[in-house]
């Protein structure tokens, strides 16, 4: 007998009562199967957390700056546009100085386009994952996300630095920021869930996706204040979930001002509907993901 | 007895495209939208499959590559949906698909312990209080926080089964784990897995290495183009496997049976340690014995018994014959055993695939033949030694100058020879 294996004997057999039976059946949409998926996700909360901390780590191992790409990022794009809209071209920033007036939309917006980029590939990207092992399919596009939400709370400390050499004073409207950050957080689950899924079958999405931020992003108030859209395209504009949520979220945090809840209804109505239609869509996808990967 | 898995009437189709090339357009992008609506032809990886695994029983899986083998697994483990029918399973289960694929080289070895648990579906406490048995086995305690990329293959490997292999599920699914490591991590494995079997866990066990199919399984299904073909007793559903893979084998066995005379029959083929007990694995050089038990149904004279070894590749390897030396053997009706004895087994590590013949000396009848498959012998390293098998040996040092006539004379030799 060897040493090794006896050194551990594996427990007996626990009562065959308390065993959980599992059906399974072709693809087929039930209300219940959601829950059940909802219930099994939350089992396999411990994943989500061990790869979320895993995409963090990889990214910033054997690179000399680390950390400090996540804060580089958002805030070259912030010097970048400094210089164009403020030095070279006048653009309008409600009396702020446009350095943090951009910095404080880019935080979100940056947080928002790395979930995007990085979770659209977040099953074609570990084919070998997808095809050798069993978990919550779900769990690789929200893992990106997740490690995104704490690239934008390291690039916040920047936010706080601003927020004291520009001398402003935050109100009790920041906090605010929170259910924003939510909604945002929300609709970025749903981009990821349909990107990701999408792109099992047709690749074109990776390709479309930097040339989409583009233009997204001038579709967003990122650069330019809310109110420079004119009015009569503003409902249109807002249409888009990311103008409320960028637009509130300066308000709130600039302007001291409570949110505008017009615009922040119509980007929280549109990601609660979104979520658990892309996660359905998602999962439904997810049953036969692996064949086609 | 209850059922832990069950699977009834499942089917699985997957879409193969097929452009046709007769409607192509010249225009590229034409051609793409073409390929986009060509008929998408079905193909049945699994066709109406139904079987049932007991609470505790180790099935294995058999069949020619693409026969379904991995498919049945993947249902199992949930990574795809069959397309029609319905699994039933009774308990959690743990698959281990392929060693260490979950693996991220830039991630040190106790991260992706971690990392590995958590996709197999342990939760960070239970990795943690089995942390310490994991890298044991393995045996990867000094590197465990270098990165995976800096380990060898072979820690890569012994790492992943590791892990998997305390997962503790109540069902547990193999696919071929053992193709990879060397002979004595296999056998590692193979103890581990047996382990894993007697505290009561069901194991679904996938694998080319038929002779751990056989030393492991308690049934064994045969598969062919998606539909089971043959389930039963694994030597049985092996051989059968066996001479379906040969055709020349198979003709083999078609003339020779011709000239079967079937008076006595092979009944077992045990083999023993050198302290008489049975056992499926000997180690090479060590003493060992085979032990074949018979039956003879009338008086036979001048009968011969002759064992044969096959490598895994089919190639004889070793012959044990009464034939060439001893007495004559004369038989009475009724049961008996022949014991082949060595004082050290010359087979190097690996797996080897016994072939009894009973006949009468002199003449091409035989009175029983077991057709190339019968019980596998698993060989563990032991005396290792380079070159293609052991030889049993002694050796002494022989000092110069000493009082012992004999020693003086083979010291004069050996000064001779250098």
């Amino acid at each position: 007998m060897n040493p090794d294996i006896s050194a551990n004997p594996i427990e007996t057999r626990r009562s065959t009562s308390n065993r959980h039976v599992k059906i399974i059946r072709p693809p087929s949409f039930s209300p219940l199967k959601l829950l059940g998926n909802l219930v099994l996700l939350a089992q396999y909360r411990d994943l989500l957390l061990a790869l979320s901390a895993h995409r963090v780590k990889v990214r910033y191992k054997q690179s000399v700056l680390g950390l400090f790409w996540a804060i580089l990022q958002p805030l070259s794009l912030m010097l970048i546009y400094t210089v164009i809209f403020s030095l070279v071209a006048r653009m309008p920033s409600e009396g702020t100085p446009y350095a943090i007036f951009s910095y404080v939309a880019l935080l979100p917006w940056t947080y928002f386009s790395t979930c995007v980029t990085n979770s659209a590939s977040g099953l074609v990207s570990q084919p070998q994952l997808v095809t050798k092992v069993y978990f919550p399919r779900e769990i690789l596009p929200m893992s990106y996300v997740i490690a995104a939400l704490f690239d934008f709370l390291v690039a916040s400390t920047v936010l706080a630095g601003l927020l004291l050499y520009y001398r402003v004073g935050l109100t009790l409207n920041a906090l605010y920021a929170l259910p924003i950050i939510l909604v945002l957080t929300m609709f970025s689950s749903s981009v990821a869930f349909v990107l990701s899924a999408t792109q099992v079958r047709f690749r074109d999405i990776g390709l479309a996706i930097p040339l989409m931020l583009q233009l997204w992003m001038f579709v967003s108030p990122v650069l330019y204040p809310l109110n420079s859209v004119p009015a009569r395209w503003r409902t249109l504009y807002l249409l888009n979930p990311i103008a409320g949520v960028v637009e509130n979220f300066r308000r709130v945090i600039l302007m001291g001002a409570s949110p505008d809840f017009y615009s922040l209804g119509i980007s929280t109505l549109i990601a609660v509907i979104l979520l658990p239609v892309t996660y359905i869509y998602f999962k439904h996808v997810e049953a036969t993901v692996a064949d086609i990967i | 007895m209850t059922i832990d898995l069950k699977f009834e009437h499942v089917s699985k189709k997957y879409r193969v495209r097929q452009r046709r090339e007769d409607y192509r357009s010249r225009h590229p992008i034409l051609r793409k939208l073409q390929s986009l609506r060509t008929r998408a032809g079905d193909f049945w990886a699994l066709k109406d499959v139904s079987f049932e695994v007991e609470s505790g029983e180790a099935l294995g899986i058999i069949g020619h590559n693409g026969a379904g083998k991995s498919t049945i697994l993947k249902l199992l483990s949930s990574i795809t949906a069959p397309s029609a029918g319905e699994i039933m399973i009774n308990g959690r289960l743990s698959a281990l698909i392929e060693v260490g694929s979950g693996f991220h080289p830039e991630l040190t070895g106790r991260e992706n312990i971690f990392l590995n648990g958590a996709i197999l579906g342990m939760s960070r406490r239970q990795i943690a209080a089995r942390l310490d048995s994991i890298v044991e086995f393995a045996g990867v305690r000094q590197f465990l926080d270098t990165p995976v990329k800096r380990y060898s293959s072979g820690m890569y490997v012994r790492l992943g089964f590791s892990i998997a292999a305390h997962l503790d599920p109540d069902i547990l699914l193999l696919d071929e784990v053992l193709a990879v490591g060397d002979a004595a991590f296999q056998e590692k494995c193979l103890q581990r897995i047996s382990e894993v079997k007697r505290a009561g866990t069901t194991i679904v066990f996938i694998s080319h290495d038929l002779a751990a199919v056989e030393r492991l399984c308690d049934r064994v299904i045969l598969l062919q183009r998606g539909q089971i073909i043959a389930s039963g007793a694994p030597h049985e559903v092996i051989a059968q496997y066996e001479s379906a893979l040969s055709p020349a084998k198979s003709a083999q066995v078609e003339e020779a049976l011709a000239n079967q005379e079937k008076l006595a029959e092979v009944r077992a083929l045990t083999f023993q340690d050198v302290t008489g007990r049975n056992v499926s694995v000997v180690q090479t050089g060590e003493p060992f014995s085979a032990r074949l038990d018979f039956l003879a149904h009338e008086r036979l004279s001048d009968a011969v018994f002759e064992l044969f070894f096959y490598g895994a590749d089919g190639e004889q390897e070793c012959q044990f014959t009464t034939e060439v030396s001893g007495e004559r053997i004369d038989l009475n009706p009724g049961a008996g055993t022949i014991e082949f004895s060595g004082s050290g087994l010359g087979l190097l590590p690996g797996i080897y695939y016994t072939d009894i013949v009973i006949k009468k000396r002199g003449t091409p009848k035989f009175y029983d033949w077991t057709q190339f498959n019968y019980t596998a012998l698993r060989v563990a390293p032991g005396k290792l030694v380079r070159g293609k098998y052991y030889m049993p040996h002694q050796w002494r040092l022989i000092k110069e100058g000493a009082s012992d006539d004999r020693d003086v004379t083979e010291a004069a030799m050996n000064n001779v020879a250098s």
